[in-house]
């Protein structure tokens, strides 16, 4: 089981925006998504999920409206900005960018 | 899009800051909401609720954690610290409101008198002139040998024609009119300008036009272009005035157009413009320098580039014109410059000056503060023990200055609108734009970065120093003696303080000095009981020389007749009245070349001017009714010109050529023979150098000495006592020429003290400046001593214990604050030296480096010092050693 300090750093950025690119979710819906997407390998504790998204909201890349939820009561729910949608595909770009450039070298190593 | 993340950026910020609340409550919710979740999650896969809730609480962490996470990652705990330091800083100071009143009242003393000074500053010489684009405006005069005389018409004509440099090029010439706009005329000052004036400055009339370049013609109907200030303060704001008749000497004119309020480029309250229309005969004029010219420079050229190609022209009208262009050239300077750089020196000084004032306060102020920190070291080392970085402890101290700075700027700008006021009332008259200075946002803008930036200036060594402070040993000293380097550290700035107060008083020492000597110089004439008035008689109906003699005259003779009138006379320029016309005179003898001239002040005068206005007469004879223009022409010299033009010989009986041609042309000499001898008076001012100047009689003027003075001339009256009454005078002038004013009627001592109004009221601020300099510094040494005295009273309990005298005490305190004072002295005295050179021309028969003043100056510091040491001293003496050492 992963925790959040074994992400690469900005990955937890990256799948919140992924997260959420599909429609504003609130904090324990986008906890509860990445664990099951990820079949449990990544569990995001709230003590990193939190932080990260006031981070984003500062940032200008998601925007908090407090609405009702399915369980009938008031939560935060979180959404993409324009500027957020924009912030999403850069970190993706870099995300593959990334992990093929690691692949290569693990690769490498193997053939070595 | 890149807009609007940027808003959200900020609009988040904001909430962060200003609904602090709202945001911390929303944060709580939002956790609450998570936790909930994770409960029923838990119940759902069987646990009962109390399991559920631990599980939960367990998985969660620690909530205020998050919270503070939560927070971290709002960015605004910088902000918000700052706060509480704001905060708490006021808390701190309410808890020693001595120190806090101290601090305040003496920063609200240097940040008011900057503000003051800096809104002068700004409103006289570093806003704009109210034109387009005024820095492309520049203004031309002639050069010859030294003199900057104005332009000829012929010399502006040719230069319109020949340039290539200017996008308008514009002449005018001060004049004053009689207006009968009501029941009493009136004199009015005003220009006579080209039609290209206005454009030249680009500002367009608040009503009808400006007049067209065929109005600026001879022979058109005469129109005027009249100021805001004449149509609204003598024609009533009369909203149809544009198209209006008014008489204006004598003739009819028609109203064009109204200028702005704010319309005077050359800073002469004019109050209107009439065409130049300049005569084919003007325009063959190369010989009468009087024209202002303007210019707009071409976009993209420079000032040098514009001088490189007046050089050239100026080449080519020498050898066009070899009698009147000889040697001359033409300068140009921007406009700025020339209407503002008199008083440059003036307010800069004065911004120096304050600037001095407000860093002895900050010095004082810092010096405060290190005492107070030294009380405060367990408070600082106890908040250092419990975990405040250095950084966070230098930030909460610094927030304390701010406060300070903060509350001292308000106090401050309240000071200094204060005091702006009073300069406004009591400042020069001459000074343009004064009356403009006010606090507005760049004043206000000015104020606020001074107190900030003092605040730091007087806070950041205390605090820095209070920082560093190591912990074990606050603790392991408990009280007693001094620490040497913190000693070190106030004396510096007290020697700092000393010498600049000592600079401030060495100039404003040198200042009254020359005020003083000012004041005892001899006019040259008696100024008591002396009333002066203008009268100027206009063109239509006194164009024949005889009549306008005449009825000057006539006025001499009628205001002779009023009681309590001792004796009357009319001269050209009276003494201080400003003004004047200058000549080249050629004594017999000499060669015909322009380095043989005298330039010379003209003065026209009637028989009596010289014994009404009691100018002594040194040789010779004085006028008499008896020489006329047929009989020889005669002149009076002052003795400057007698000096200079026969140094080793008596000049009476001796001829010089000047003013006028004779029947056969221009080279015909006319000759003038010295009758008299007088004493110099000072016509330009107590303070000035004297010019040559010549009189001659009225009767025998040249006749076109009528127009050169404008048929203008100053009534002289010499009273028995007292004034006569001004409404006595406007009668008679009027009984003798009927619509024509006296004005600038006033006793010759008030033109002596308007004369000096600028150089007494610098030295006035000054002084006070350097008053108040001298007094602060001394609290500087006064504190110090204290301070020492406060701390040593230990050591100082011990030593009386061991039999030292209270003399010896007195004298090592004493001797401490002197050796502060002679240091900041002897640094204070190498600036000075080093800097009053700067006030030359400010100062009148007195050497930058005077002894005299810097002896002076140097004992009344050295007093001022000893009493401000001396009160600690004493108090040193009194200290009971028993008690001393009991007090560990």
């Amino acid at each position: 089981m992963s925790k959040p300090s074994d992400l690469i750093q900005g990955t937890l950025d990256l799948l919140i925006l992924k997260t959420i690119a599909l429609g504003p979710m609130h904090g324990w819906a986008i906890a509860k998504r990445i664990q099951q997407v990820s079949k449990e390998a990544l569990q995001v504790t709230q003590g990193a999920l939190y932080p990260a998204l006031h981070r984003l909201e500062q940032q200008g890349w998601v925007r908090g409206t407090w609405r009702e939820s399915e369980s009938r009561r008031e939560a935060k729910f979180y959404g993409l900005t324009k500027a957020g949608r924009v912030q999403l595909d850069k970190e993706l770009e870099q995300w593959h960018r990334l992990s093929s450039a690691v692949v290569l070298v693990i690769n490498a190593g193997q053939e070595a | 899009m890149k807009a609007g993340r940027w808003w959200d950026v900020l609009r988040m910020r904001f909430r962060s800051l200003a609904k602090r609340k709202r945001v911390e409550t929303e944060l709580d919710k939002e956790l609450r909401y998570h936790l909930e979740r994770q409960m029923e999650e838990n119940i759902a896969a069987g646990m009962n609720p109390r399991e559920a809730r631990e599980a939960a609480s367990r998985m969660f962490g620690g909530v205020s954690q998050i919270e503070e996470e939560c927070r971290d990652m709002r960015q605004t705990q910088y902000l918000e610290n700052f706060l509480q330091d704001l905060r708490y800083a006021v808390r701190m100071l309410s808890k020693s409101p001595g120190f806090a009143v101290a601090a305040v009242l003496t920063l609200a003393l240097g940040i008011g008198a900057t503000t003051a000074i800096f809104s002068v500053v700004n409103a006289v010489l570093f806003r704009p002139l109210a034109m387009e684009d005024p820095f492309r405006v520049v203004y031309l005069q002639e050069q010859w040998q030294d003199l900057f005389p104005g332009v000829s018409v012929g010399n502006f004509a040719d230069l319109k024609k020949q340039s290539t440099s200017f996008t308008e090029l514009c002449a005018s010439n001060n004049a004053s009119f009689n207006l009968e706009a009501r029941e009493l005329p009136e004199r009015v000052i005003g220009e006579i300008a080209t039609a290209d004036y206005f454009t030249t400055f680009g500002v367009q009339p608040i009503a009808g036009r400006f007049y067209t370049a065929d109005e600026d013609k001879p022979g058109q109907p005469r129109v005027v272009v009249i100021s805001e200030r004449l149509w609204r303060t003598r024609l009533h704001a009369n909203p149809s005035i544009v198209g209006q008749p008014m008489r204006i000497n004598g003739m009819p004119t028609t109203v064009v157009g109204v200028m702005p309020k704010s319309f005077d480029p050359l800073l002469s309250n004019s109050d209107l413009w009439i065409p130049a229309a300049y005569t084919a005969e003007q325009l063959a004029d190369h010989d009468d320098h009087y024209l202002n010219v303007m210019g707009r420079l071409r976009a993209g050229g420079s000032l040098a580039q514009a001088q490189s190609e007046l050089n050239v022209i100026a080449q080519r009208l020498q050898k066009q014109y070899p009698l009147d262009d000889k040697d001359r050239g033409f300068r140009l300077q921007p406009l700025t410059t020339v209407l503002l750089g008199d008083h440059r020196l003036g307010l800069r000084m004065m911004l120096a000056a304050v600037g001095f004032l407000l860093l002895i306060a900050c010095a004082n102020i810092a010096n405060l503060q290190l005492t107070r920190s030294r009380s405060r070291q367990k408070e600082i080392a106890m908040r250092a023990a419990l975990g405040a970085s250095p950084g966070r402890i230098v930030r909460q101290l610094l927030a304390e200055n701010i406060v300070l700075g903060l509350v001292g700027g308000v106090v401050g700008v309240f000071l200094a609108h204060w005091a702006l006021s009073w300069i406004i009332t009591y400042g020069p008259a001459e000074m343009p734009r004064l009356e403009q200075s006010r606090i507005d946002a760049s004043t206000l803008a000015f104020a606020c970065g001074v107190a900030l930036f003092s605040s730091f200036l007087f806070g950041l060594a205390p605090a820095l120093r209070s920082a560093s402070t190591r912990l074990n040993e606050v603790f392991k000293v408990s009280s007693g003696s001094s620490g040497g380097a913190r000693d070190r550290l106030r004396s510096l700035l007290v020697v700092g303080e000393v010498s600049l107060a000592l600079i401030l008083m060495v100039g404003a020492g040198l200042l009254v000095r020359s005020a003083l000597l000012v004041s005892h110089v001899d006019p040259g004439f008696d100024t008591s009981n002396l009333v002066v008035g203008r009268v100027g008689l206009p063109d239509p109906g006194y164009h024949d020389p005889a009549v306008a003699r005449k009825t000057f005259e006539r006025m001499i003779t009628v205001v002779g007749a009023l009681p309590g009138v001792e004796s009357v006379a009319v001269v050209s320029r009276a003494p201080l009245a400003g003004g004047g016309s200058s000549n080249g005179l050629l004594a017999e003898g000499k060669a015909l070349d322009t380095a043989n001239f005298v330039d010379s002040q003209l003065q026209i005068i009637s028989p009596s001017y010289l014994s009404t206005a009691r100018v002594p007469l040194k040789a010779g004879r004085d006028f008499t009714p008896q020489d006329s223009r047929d009989r020889t022409l005669v002149a009076i010299i002052n003795e400057t010109l007698a000096r200079t033009m026969w140094p080793s010989e008596s000049p009476i009986g001796k001829r010089f050529v000047c003013c006028e041609a004779g029947p056969k042309g221009r080279l015909d000499p006319v000759w003038h023979e010295v009758v008299g001898v007088v004493a110099d008076v000072r016509a330009w001012g107590l303070d000035r150098q004297v010019q040559p100047e010549f009189y001659i009689p009225i009767a025998q003027m040249p006749p076109s000495a009528w127009d050169w003075i404008g048929r203008t001339m100053d009534l002289v009256v010499r009273t028995r006592r007292g004034n006569v009454p001004v409404h006595e005078l406007q009668s008679m002038v009027a009984s003798v020429a009927p619509a024509v004013p006296i004005y600038r009627l006033s006793t010759m001592q008030q033109k002596i003290s308007g004369t000096l109004e600028r150089s007494q009221f610098d030295t006035f601020l000054l002084a006070i400046f350097a008053v108040t300099a001298l007094l602060l510094s001394s609290v500087g040494i006064y504190g110090v001593l204290s301070y020492i005295v406060a701390q040593g009273t230990r050591d100082i309990g011990i030593r009386m214990a061991l039999g030292a005298s209270q003399g010896r005490i007195v004298w090592d305190v004493l001797g401490f604050g002197m050796r502060l004072a002679g240091i900041g002295l002897a640094i204070g005295l190498a600036g000075a030296a080093a800097s009053t050179r700067l006030l030359s021309s400010l100062l009148f028969r007195v050497r930058p480096t005077d002894t005299i003043t810097f002896t002076a100056v140097s004992l009344v510091l050295l007093v001022v010092a000893l009493i401000a040491s001396y009160l600690p001293a004493r108090r040193a003496t009194r200290v009971d050693p028993m008690v001393a050492l009991r007090y560990e």
